[in-house]
C-alpha cells in the first residue's frame, strides 16, 4: 500500500476533512468551553479510516507508516483538533511491536475502528507494580487518559519491564481529571488500587529498552508533526490577519519591522517542515532513525513554540483575546514541547548518540 | 610510483566514481596543505591557488560544473554533487578566487556574449591564467544595486568609464572585470540604461585599492574608474539591458557553492566534538546547545539536497523560493554555531592566527570563521533583502 501512497493527495483529504469539520470558529468555541475530546469529530475520523491508519492490514488497518501518521498529526495540529490521536498512534505501535498474537487481535481492530481511545505513558511516568495478580500505582499527569478507553502503563513484574493494558473501566481503576491550558487534549492522575491483573492484560516485549525507544521515536514524529502543522496554520492566520488590519492609515503587514520577523518565522517553518519528514521517512531500523526524530521533536516544538508566541504580539490586543485563535497554537504549543521528553532531555540523549557515532 | 586517475570515465557508475575521486584527492591534496596556504605571502597566493587548478585540470575537474559546450566535462549534475561532497569530505581546497571566473562569467558569456567574447575569454578560465572580478556594487549602491552611478560615455568605438565599485572579491588579482555601468542616466526607472561590460584589468585608468577585512586579511578591494576606455567589442548584450543579463547571471551556481560549504561545515561539526570530547563536550549546558545544532545542520542539508533534487530533475523548474530560504537559514545559522565554538573554547578560540586561504568558512580559526560569516549575511542580498522578498514576493504582504 505505502509503494502507491501519495502522501500530498493524503495530507490534502485530512485538510480538507478538517477544515470543513473544524473550522477555526469551532476551534476557538472549544477553546473557551471543551468537553473533554471532540466525539463527533472522532467519530467522523474512524470512520474515513484515520484511526486505522497505522494498524498492520492483518488487524483491520491500513498498514501505513510513520509518513502518512505525521501527516495526519500535522493536519490535526494545523486544525488544534480536540481528538486523542496520539494515543492511538503510539498503542498502535506498541502493541503491533510488543503485543503477542492473542493481544493483537484483541486490541489491534478496536484501535483501528476508533472503538479504542488510548492513553500511552510518557518515559519517566510512574510505574505500576504488578504483584500476586494485583497492581498498585499512581501515574501522575497521563495525556488523554480522561477521553481513554484503555489505558497502556508503564509496568514492572518479577524484576522486568512490562507495559500493563487496563480498561479504565475495570474495577481499582480510576482516573482524576486534571485541568489544562491546552483545551484540545485532557490531562489525568491515573490510579490503581489492588486492580486484577491477568497475563492478557501484560505485553512483555523481548526487549523493553528497544521498545521504549520505537515508542519514543514515533511519539517524537507524531508530536514534532502535530507542532509543525499547528506552526504553520498559526503564521498563516497570522499573515492574513497582518494583511487587513489598519494603523496610521495602512494595514500593518506593510511595516518591515513586523515584516522581517514574519519572514523569519516562515523560513524556520520551512526548515522545520523537511527536518519532520526527513525523520518520518526513515525506516524504523535506519542508524538515525531515532536521532533525527528526536532532533525533529526538540527543534521543531520550540521553533513552534516561539512562533506561536510571537503571532499573539503580532496580533496586538486581540492575540491577547480568547476569541482570537493565536491562543490556541500557542498552549498547544507548549505542551507538545512538554510531551514525551523536555527539550533538556532529549538533547542530553542527542548528545549521547552524537557521541556514539 | 604515483597511479594514473581517470574519473570522468567513471561517469556512469556512481560509486565506481566517488571511489576514485576520493583516491585522487587522498593521492593529490597534502595533508598539511593548510599550513602552507596559511603561510603564503598575498602577492605569492595566486601561484598556490593556480597550481591546484592545474592538478584539478588534470584530471578533468578545474570546471565539474560546466557543460561540455563550454569546454567542460559535460557530466551530470548527480556527478557535479558527487564531487563537491568529496572534496568538502576531504577537506580539499576551495577556489574562492575563482568563484567570479568558474560561474559568473561564463554563465553570462554563454547565454549572452557573442561567439567571439566566447572564444575570447573562456580558454583563460579553464587554464587559470584568467581571473575575474565583479564590478557591481558601489559605495551609494550595495542592496539598492539598481541606484548605481558609474557612468559609461559612448564615444565612437569604445565607451568612456568613470565612477568607483566596491566590494569586488579578488579584484586585486584580477584580470578582467563583469562591469555594470550606467549608459543612460535618463532612463525611466532605474533599471532601465544600465550595460553589462567586460573590462579589462589592466586598462589605464583603472586603480585597485584591498579592502582590510575584520578578518585582516584582504579578499576584496575597491576599483577606481577614471576615463577607462572600454571597446564597444566589450559591451555584453544590448546596450541597456544589463540590468536584466545580471539578475539571470546571479544564480548561476544553482545551489552547488552553498551546497559545498554546508558540507564542509558537516564535516567541521564532527571534528569540533571529537576535539571536545575531553573539553567542553563534557559541560552540560555546552553539550546542549551544540545538541541543539544538530537539528538545525540537518535541516539545512535537507533544504539544499532538496534543492539539488528539484534542479538535477528540472534545472528550469526548480522551487525559485527555496533558496532565499537557505540563505536566511545558512548565514545566521553558521554565525550561531562560530559564536557557540568562541564561547565553548574560551580564550583559546580568540587568539589571532593568520587566515588560511582557501578553506571557505570552515578554517576552524574560531574568530576568523565567526567573523567571515558575515559574508553569507551582507553578501549577494543581504538577509535583510531576504526577509523583504520573502514577505512581499513570497507572503504577499504590501511593500512599504
Amino acid at each position: 500500500m505505502s509503494d502507491e501512497l501519495d502522501l500530498g493527495v493524503l495530507a490534502g483529504s485530512f485538510a480538507e476533512m478538517l477544515g470543513a469539520e473544524w473550522p477555526r470558529e469551532k476551534a476557538i468555541a472549544w477553546s473557551q468551553a471543551p468537553e473533554g475530546f471532540a466525539a463527533p469529530l472522532w467519530n467522523q475520523m474512524a470512520e474515513l479510516g484515520w484511526t486505522a491508519l497505522t494498524v498492520p492490514e492483518d488487524h483491520g488497518g491500513l498498514g501505513l507508516g510513520t509518513e502518512a501518521a505525521a501527516a495526519l498529526h500535522a493536519a490535526l495540529g494545523a486544525a488544534a483538533a480536540p481528538v486523542p490521536m496520539l494515543g492511538t498512534t503510539l498503542a498502535t505501535t506498541l502493541v503491533a511491536a510488543a503485543g503477542n498474537d492473542a493481544q493483537k487481535a484483541d486490541l489491534l481492530p478496536r484501535l483501528a475502528d476508533g472503538s479504542l481511545r488510548a492513553a500511552v505513558a510518557q518515559p519517566g511516568d510512574a510505574v505500576a507494580a504488578i504483584a500476586g495478580g494485583t497492581a498498585n500505582a499512581t501515574i501522575a499527569d497521563m495525556v488523554d487518559s480522561p477521553s481513554a478507553t484503555t489505558l497502556f502503563l508503564r509496568a514492572s513484574r518479577d524484576g522486568a519491564s512490562c507495559w500493563l493494558v487496563l480498561p479504565a473501566e475495570a474495577p481499582g481503576v480510576s482516573v482524576a481529571d486534571t485541568a489544562l491550558t491546552d483545551a484540545t487534549r485532557t490531562l489525568g492522575t491515573v490510579t490503581l488500587d489492588g486492580v486484577a491483573v491477568d497475563d492478557s492484560a501484560v505485553l512483555v516485549p523481548e526487549d523493553a529498552a528497544a521498545i521504549d525507544d520505537h515508542l519514543l521515536r514515533t511519539a517524537a514524529i507524531a508530536i514534532a508533526a502535530d507542532a509543525i502543522g499547528g506552526g504553520e496554520a498559526a503564521l498563516a492566520g497570522t499573515i492574513d490577519y497582518l494583511k487587513v488590519r489598519e494603523q496610521f492609515g495602512r494595514v500593518i503587514g506593510s511595516f518591515q519591522a513586523l515584516k522581517h520577523r514574519i519572514a523569519d518565522h516562515q523560513a524556520a517553518l520551512v526548515a522545520a517542515r523537511g527536518l519532520v519528514e526527513h525523520a518520518a521517512s526513515l525506516p524504523a531500523g535506519h542508524p538515525h532513525a531515532l536521532l533525527d526524530a528526536l532532533s525533529a521533536k526538540q527543534h521543531v516544538t520550540r521553533t513552534v513554540a516561539e512562533i506561536a508566541r510571537d503571532c499573539i504580539q503580532l496580533h496586538g490586543g486581540v492575540g491577547f483575546t480568547a476569541e482570537f485563535f493565536p491562543h490556541i497554537y500557542l498552549k498547544r504549543g507548549k505542551l507538545n514541547e512538554a510531551l514525551w521528553g523536555t527539550r533538556n532531555r532529549l538533547l542530553d540523549r542527542i548528545a549521547d548518540m552524537l557521541e556514539a557515532a | 610510483m604515483t597511479r594514473t586517475f581517470d574519473i570522468i570515465s567513471k561517469v556512469g557508475d556512481e560509486s565506481a566514481f566517488r571511489r576514485e575521486i576520493r583516491d585522487w584527492l587522498a593521492a593529490t591534496v597534502p595533508a598539511d596543505w593548510r599550513r602552507t596556504w596559511q603561510a603564503v605571502r598575498d602577492s605569492d597566493l595566486k601561484a598556490i591557488v593556480v597550481d591546484w587548478l592545474e592538478e584539478r585540470r588534470k584530471v578533468g575537474l578545474a570546471t565539474p560544473h560546466w557543460p561540455r559546450e563550454w569546454g567542460g566535462p559535460g557530466i551530470p549534475f548527480a556527478y557535479q554533487i558527487i564531487v563537491y561532497e568529496e572534496f568538502a569530505r576531504a577537506d580539499a581546497p576551495e577556489l574562492d578566487m575563482y568563484t567570479i571566473s568558474l560561474f559568473h562569467t561564463p554563465a553570462t558569456l554563454f547565454e549572452h556574449g557573442t561567439q567571439e567574447q566566447k572564444d575570447r575569454y573562456l580558454g583563460g578560465i579553464t587554464h587559470g591564467t584568467d581571473i575575474w572580478c565583479q564590478g557591481f556594487s558601489e559605495p551609494g549602491a550595495g542592496s539598492d544595486l539598481a541606484a548605481l552611478r558609474t557612468s559609461a560615455r559612448r564615444e565612437g568605438d569604445h565607451y568612456v568609464v568613470n565612477g568607483q565599485k566596491i566590494w569586488s572579491s579578488a579584484a586585486m588579482h584580477a584580470d578582467y572585470c563583469l562591469l555594470l555601468a550606467r549608459t543612460d542616466p535618463n532612463g525611466p526607472r532605474k533599471h532601465d540604461g544600465i550595460s553589462y561590460f567586460i573590462m579589462d584589468m589592466k586598462s589605464p585608468g583603472v586603480e585597485v585599492r584591498p579592502i582590510r577585512q575584520i578578518t585582516g586579511e584582504a579578499e576584496f578591494a575597491e576599483i577606481f574608474l577614471d576615463d577607462v576606455k572600454i571597446p564597444a567589442a566589450n559591451l555584453i548584450g544590448a546596450e541597456g539591458n544589463g540590468w536584466n543579463i545580471a539578475q539571470s547571471t546571479l544564480s548561476t551556481e544553482r545551489g552547488l557553492l552553498i551546497f559545498g560549504a554546508v558540507e564542509r561545515l558537516a564535516h567541521s561539526f564532527e571534528l569540533d566534538r571529537r576535539a571536545a570530547t575531553d573539553g567542553w563536550m563534557r559541560d552540560v549546558q555546552l553539550r546542549r546547545e551544540y545538541a541543539a545544532f544538530h537539528a538545525e545542520l540537518q535541516s539545512l542539508r535537507l533544504m539544499i539536497r532538496q534543492l539539488l533534487i528539484e534542479l538535477e530533475a528540472n534545472p528550469d523548474k526548480a522551487s525559485p523560493t527555496l533558496p532565499t530560504y537557505i540563505k536566511l537559514i545558512w548565514g545566521p545559522f553558521l554565525q550561531r554555531y562560530t559564536e557557540f565554538l568562541l564561547r565553548a573554547e574560551g580564550i583559546d578560540a580568540l587568539k589571532w592566527q593568520p587566515s588560511i586561504p582557501g578553506t571557505g568558512h570552515s578554517s576552524r580559526l574560531r574568530m576568523n570563521d565567526f567573523l567571515k560569516s558575515y559574508g553569507w549575511t551582507i553578501a549577494g542580498g543581504s538577509n535583510e533583502i531576504m526577509r523583504n522578498i520573502i514577505s512581499e514576493r513570497i507572503l504577499g504582504l504590501p511593500r512599504g
